[in-house]
């Protein structure tokens, strides 16, 4: 094969310093233009740095194309304000009306299809799929929000998002309005009803949630018993119990996390052999609550706690 | 047992698909008599015999005293023909009298038990056979020689008119072999029965049959007694073999010469 | 080992065990069995409820007997309306799924086949999870529909099994049996497709798929009671057809018998005692392939007694292995196929391995 002369190279190597300059300049003036389109009240909130469980994240600039793969963040970022930083989220995000839902999926993430929102911020509640790491391939700065385990994860998730798009203050509100209501919702509740069984119900088949868990943990602030806690291999927060071993426990309080999945309310429920006998069912004390305010751990949570102490007040 | 019939095979052709195997066949065997078939490998018996018992579609007709066995339902006519075919599939783990009962399904409803009087056949049928010490044992652990006896004592039990054995010798030594056939001999005079049996052995068979017919490429080339089908230019030209004949006390002994 | 003139023989013949000269012996035997399994899943299970009670409780239920048992609300509650249906639905599908496969096994004459041989499973798991997946319904009329499509599912697809067996070469056993693969394959092909496309309802098809007795209410007894009983008792009778079918179809003519519409009444009525298994508890595994070979160590390899007796033992099985379920994990429960497959399976190489070291 000949080699190239140096009359030949010259030009080759000035097409790929080009192109190099070229790439560069792309990348340059996309962050360039952020820049000056940021020029809004909360300017100064930015820089900021930021946790997540991937690590921490530097924000340059208030977030306008926020992608959101979390039904909880979603309902987070809303809550802030930062609604109109958002410009699309997955396709279980359904709260509050109006959001931007697509088709992506949170189960099996694509980094492509996020990125065809050109975001400036995703946030997501799982890494599945090494989703983490593709987007960081693509730099695109990702927020791994997991699954809240207490109540004050579910705080500190709230005042992170509320840094990242610069509402900490709004975040603050927000955080302190939850803790009032909750602390309200428990005092309501008359002290007699510390003490009485609860069995959370996930799906027809049984599954409940222990006091391990984030929703399970909402009823150990009413000093409520959990069924679920008892059973001998809590498997990681989330046993599957037996009818009869429900109807042998007779929780005085049941709440339905399945009446959008599996159709489950308080009648279907008095219709399942033997569970007439149970106190729950034949006091009316059930609660048939959205499947996604039980799943979820962002703002609604209050909402839930202020149902759960209604159904107990009766 | 009301004697054997008298079996006429009319103008019976079969095929395997395109390739005509049996070519208008015309048999008769008179009641109490022994036909055995001869014939090179791949001449057709087998096939002629399932013809016969209906197991093949087949043109032409077979009439068992007079009467075409292809108007005649399956359980009629399991109740006169009995079949002993070359190699039985033997179930599994089925004691040798359990195995003997099931010749006794034509003679009761499908869905009934076998009743005393099946008892009783079967006991009798084994006794003659020898069969009686191994009645309980399962089929599959007696020898060869047993397991032939237990096929007859089947085929015997349906209690037919015309018994037809394929090649009932096959895998069985000289003693064996004459063993079975004194025993088939002495059942067709005690009962009367008809025989109709494909031979490979030529000397057996001209010694035990009343009569032979010689099956070659699917047709019958000659039949008759023993001494007249049995001759060496028939051997030469139909099995290609180098043979001679000498007649012996009890029927044609083939000598092979090298 | 001994030697004679003519070569070595075996000492001693193996000699069949002395319960096999008397069958009415080993059915009693599996009935009794049964009945201590029906009283065993009874007594025992996530609540304690004293046997003695239960007893009387259940005396009490016969016409013209008045007892008290003393067991409260709750407790006579969980006795009546989930222990004993879930107890007599195990009895019945065990039933059904042992004499399905006994008679399987008869007709293709194969130690190996069971029920699920002809698509049947195939078919019941793609109609399960069709419906799990875009169903938008629970129930048509009194029907859940979980369980309707299976059943249809099972019976389409010994449906097509049958249909490409006939269309390929008669009604010779080896041809159905390749027809069974084939739909089979094919269904459990489109069965893996849907679960693909709708993974959130993965848990709900695979917890179907595994087996379970779980949420058995009588309803779901009365549900199977029309087509399983029927099927069953075709089945009893059929125990002799197979008998003169094992010799073969050439020689089962020559007995007088229609082999082929013995081998389509049998399978027909194993499918749809199948299907009707399958419909009420999911895919449960190996009791039609192991209790066929546990009664025939006890009564020889005849149809007609391995048939009754594996009903018998089915049931029972069923029901012990549905016990175990219930307890080992309490108060959570393991899939029931889970469970078959664990006993089933050391049971039978324990089976074989006794059995050949005799011989």
């Amino acid at each position: 094969m000949p080699r190239t002369t140096r009359s030949q190279r010259l030009p080759l190597v000035a097409l790929l310093l080009s192109l190099l300059l070229a790439l560069t300049a792309c990348g340059g003036s996309s962050s360039g233009s952020d820049k000056a389109a940021s020029g809004s009240s909360s300017s100064s909130a930015f820089p900021v740095t930021v946790t997540g469980d991937n690590g921490e994240l530097k924000i340059d600039a208030k977030p306008e194309h926020i992608v959101s793969m979390s039904a909880s963040a979603t309902e987070m970022l809303f809550a802030v304000d930062a609604g109109d930083q958002v410009k699309a989220v997955d396709s279980t995000s359904n709260y509050p009306k109006g959001v931007p839902t697509t088709d992506l999926s949170s189960f099996t993430p694509n980094a492509e299809a996020i990125a065809k929102y050109d975001p400036d911020l995703v946030v997501l509640s799982d890494d599945l799929n090494g989703i983490v790491d593709s987007l960081k391939a693509l730099k695109v700065p990702t927020l791994l929000l997991g699954a809240a385990k207490t109540l004050d994860d579910s705080y500190a998730q709230i005042d992170t998002l509320g840094k990242a798009t610069g509402h900490a203050d709004k975040a603050d509100d927000v955080v302190s309005d939850m803790q009032k209501r909750i602390k309200a919702a428990v005092d309501s509740v008359p002290a007699d009803a510390k003490g009485l069984k609860v069995y959370h119900e996930l799906d027809p088949t049984f599954y409940s949630a222990a006091s391990s868990t984030f929703i399970g943990s909402i009823y150990s602030m009413f000093g409520l018993k959990n069924i679920a806690d008892s059973a001998p291999d809590p498997a990681g927060g989330y046993p599957q119990l037996s009818a009869e071993y429900i109807v042998g426990q007779a929780p005085d309080l049941i709440v339905l996390a399945d009446t959008k999945c599996c159709q489950q309310s308080a009648e279907t429920l008095a219709q399942r052999p033997a569970f007439g006998t149970i106190p729950a069912v034949a006091n009316g004390k059930v609660l048939a609550e959205d499947d996604d305010i039980a799943s979820r751990w962002g703002p609604r949570v209050a909402d839930f706690a202020a149902s759960v102490a209604k159904t107990l007040k009766g | 047992m009301s004697g054997g019939a008298r079996v006429e095979v009319v103008g019976l052709s079969a095929a395997y698909g395109r390739t005509r195997v049996v070519e208008s066949v015309r048999l008769t065997v008179e009641p109490g008599g022994w036909l055995a078939i001869i014939g090179p490998n791949g001449s057709g018996k087998s096939t002629l015999l399932r013809s016969i018992l209906g197991f093949h579609p087949h043109g032409g007709q077979v009439r068992v005293d007079g009467v075409p066995t292809s108007g005649v339902p399956r359980r009629e006519r399991a109740r006169i023909l009995a079949y002993a075919p070359q190699t039985p599939v033997l179930p599994e783990a089925v004691t040798t009298r359990e195995y003997v009962t099931l010749g006794r399904t034509p003679h009761r409803p499908l869905l009934s038990a076998p009743r005393a009087v099946d008892r009783q056949v079967v006991a009798d049928v084994m006794d003659r056979l020898g069969l009686g010490p191994l009645a309980e044992r399962p089929l599959a652990t007696l020898s060869g020689g047993e397991q032939q006896r237990a096929v007859l004592a089947r085929a015997l039990a349906q209690q037919p008119r015309v018994l037809l054995l394929d090649e009932p010798t096959a895998a069985l030594d000289l003693g064996h072999a004459q063993q079975v056939l004194d025993l088939v001999d002495r059942l067709r005079r005690q009962d009367g029965l008809t025989v109709l049996s494909t031979l490979h052995d030529l000397t057996l068979a001209g010694q035990y049959a009343d009569r032979l017919a010689l099956l070659s490429e699917g047709r019958v080339v000659a039949e008759g007694r023993p001494a007249d089908v049995l001759t060496p230019a028939a051997l030469a030209t139909h099995y290609g073999a180098r043979a001679e004949v000498v007649a012996g006390p009890n029927g044609p002994t083939v000598m092979p010469v090298r | 080992m001994t030697t004679t003139a003519g070569g070595t023989r075996p000492q001693t013949e193996p000699v069949a065990p002395r319960w096999r000269h008397r069958p009415g012996l080993v059915l009693g035997g599996a009935g009794l069995a049964l009945f201590a399994a029906l009283l065993a899943g009874i007594w025992v299970g996530a609540l304690p409820l004293p046997p003695g009670a239960v007893v009387v409780t259940l005396l009490d239920r016969l016409p013209g007997i008045h007892l008290s048992g003393g067991l409260g609300p709750t407790q006579e509650a969980v006795l009546l309306q989930l222990r004993m249906p879930r107890v007599v639905l195990a009895s019945l599908v065990g039933a059904g799924l042992a004499i399905s496969g006994a008679s399987y096994q008869g007709v293709f004459r194969n130690p190996l086949a069971d029920p699920y041989l002809l698509g049947a499973a195939a078919g019941a798991g793609l109609g399960a999870t069709l419906v799990i997946a875009y169903s938008p319904v629970e129930r048509v009329g009194p029907f859940g529909i979980v369980p309707l499509a299976a059943f249809v599912g099972a019976l389409v697809g010994v449906g097509c099994a049958l249909a490409l067996g006939t269309a390929a070469g008669g009604s010779h056993s080896a041809t159905l049996l390749l027809a069974g693969v084939a739909v089979a394959a094919f269904l459990a092909a489109g069965q893996t497709l849907v679960q693909q496309q709708n993974t959130d309802d993965l848990r709900e098809v695979y917890g179907w798929l595994l087996g379970q007795l779980g949420r058995t209410q009588w309803s779901d007894v009365v549900l199977v009671l029309p087509y399983l009983v029927p099927a069953c008792v075709v089945l009893l009778f059929c125990g002799r057809p197979l008998d003169v079918l094992a010799v073969g179809d050439d020689e089962a003519t020559g007995l007088g018998v229609h082999p082929g519409r013995v081998r389509l009444l049998v399978i027909l009525a194993a499918s749809m005692a199948t299907a009707s298994a399958v419909a009420v508890s999911g895919l449960i595994g190996f009791v039609g392939l192991v209790v066929p070979h546990i009664a025939r160590r006890f009564v020889g390899g005849s149809n007609a007694r391995v048939l009754p007796v594996s009903l018998l033992i089915g049931g029972a099985f069923l029901v012990l292995a549905d016990l175990v379920a219930r307890v080992v994990l309490a108060p959570a429960e393991l899939p029931i196929g889970v469970v078959t497959a664990f006993v089933g399976a050391p049971f039978f190489g324990g089976l074989l391995w006794f059995g050949a070291r005799r011989r």
